[in-house]
């Protein structure tokens, strides 16, 4: 592994000072592979931080296409890129940023079925996935393949003005999963930012932990999440800490040892 | 029995979470619940047993992003 050069040294000065991370963690966040699932109000901060971050290869999974009403809240994008598809408007952004960056689009759903293409070939080798999408049944998919795979996984949700924050782990024996949280595909109602609303900075601010978390797991931090959901109140400004224990039933990580 | 549910204290007759869930006519759909900080899984509600002064908090599964 070569050392940074005089570019990365000056782009990274403020890494560098902190001993949490030093030359060892920059280094460690040059090699590391880290999906985003999920390109919106969290992925957006998620993608932008860990470009900046210069972490060495990001993986960007989403389906949609940017649409004005996205804009509000995901900062990527910009009016200009209205109707292209958000990988690449994102991809476009974040090379912008930072062109030391290599950055991988998968222009797709994230599902189990497709198991045999080069999405699913990507995930066996990957340090982190970060799950930063908008529905219940890909984030329980996303589960699935991070406990069979052993990835640890940051989930972050945010609707109206709450948000959630939870890390696991599965290559240790005691990570509980997100099944174990939430053992259903359902939410009470559909819950999602198009149809509830959802401030800004609120996605924002879960997107930016999500992003603290995923720097601190690579440079070899602990990460403060891990088996903790945390729970956040945009209008009180409040946070409520609830542990998540393995579930010795669960039907997806029970087996998991 | 005296619960403070959602930081408001409740007095109610109860027994285990699958219990108050139904006195508070919640229906338990994309539900979480904790009790005193500590995630109960779905799988317990049917055996777990509320205490005197029990901090349980009733949230939903969020999914937007
Ligand atoms: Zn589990």
């Amino acid at each position: 592994m070569t050392g940074l050069t005089d570019q990365e040294y000056m782009r990274y000065s403020a890494h560098l000072l902190l001993e949490d991370v030093g030359e060892k963690g920059q280094l460690a966040l040059r090699n590391a592979k880290v999906v985003i699932v999920g390109v919106g109000g969290l992925g957006a901060p998620v993608a932008l931080y860990l470009a900046a971050a210069g972490v060495g290869h990001l993986y960007l999974v989403d389906d949609d296409h940017v649409e004005l009403s996205n804009l509000q809240r995901q900062i990527i994008f910009t009016q200009h890129q209205i109707k292209q598809t958000k990988v690449d408007s994102a991809k476009a952004s974040l090379t912008q940023l930072n062109p030391h960056v290599e950055v991988t689009t998968f222009a797709q759903r994230l599902t189990l079925e497709k198991a045999d293409n080069e999405l699913a070939n990507m995930l066996t080798q990957v340090d982190l996935v970060i799950d930063c999408t908008d529905n219940m049944p890909t984030r329980q998919v996303i589960n699935k393949i991070c406990v069979t795979q052993k990835i640890p996984l940051i989930v972050g949700a945010g609707i109206r003005m709450e948000g959630q924050l939870i890390s696991f782990n599965a290559k240790q024996a005691d990570s509980a999963c997100y099944h174990c949280l939430y053992p259903f595909d359902e939410t009470a109602e559909v819950h999602n930012c198009s149809t509830s609303g959802v401030l800004g900075p609120l996605v924002g601010v879960i997107g930016s932990l999500q992003a603290l978390e995923a720097i601190k797991h690579l440079t070899g931090m602990p990460v403060s999440s891990f088996n903790r959901l945390m729970r956040f109140d945009g209008k009180t400004l409040q946070w409520q800490h609830l542990s998540v224990a393995k579930d010795p039933q669960c039907s997806v990580c029970s087996s998991n040892v | 029995m005296k619960l403070i549910i959602n930081d408001e204290i409740n007095n109610l007759t109860v027994t285990t979470i699958t219990s108050l869930l139904s006195v508070l006519e919640q229906p338990g759909k994309g539900i979480a619940v904790a009790v005193n900080q500590a995630i109960i899984t779905r799988q317990k509600w049917d055996d777990f047993q509320l205490s005197e002064n029990d901090q349980v908090t009733l949230f939903q599964a969020i999914a937007g992003g």
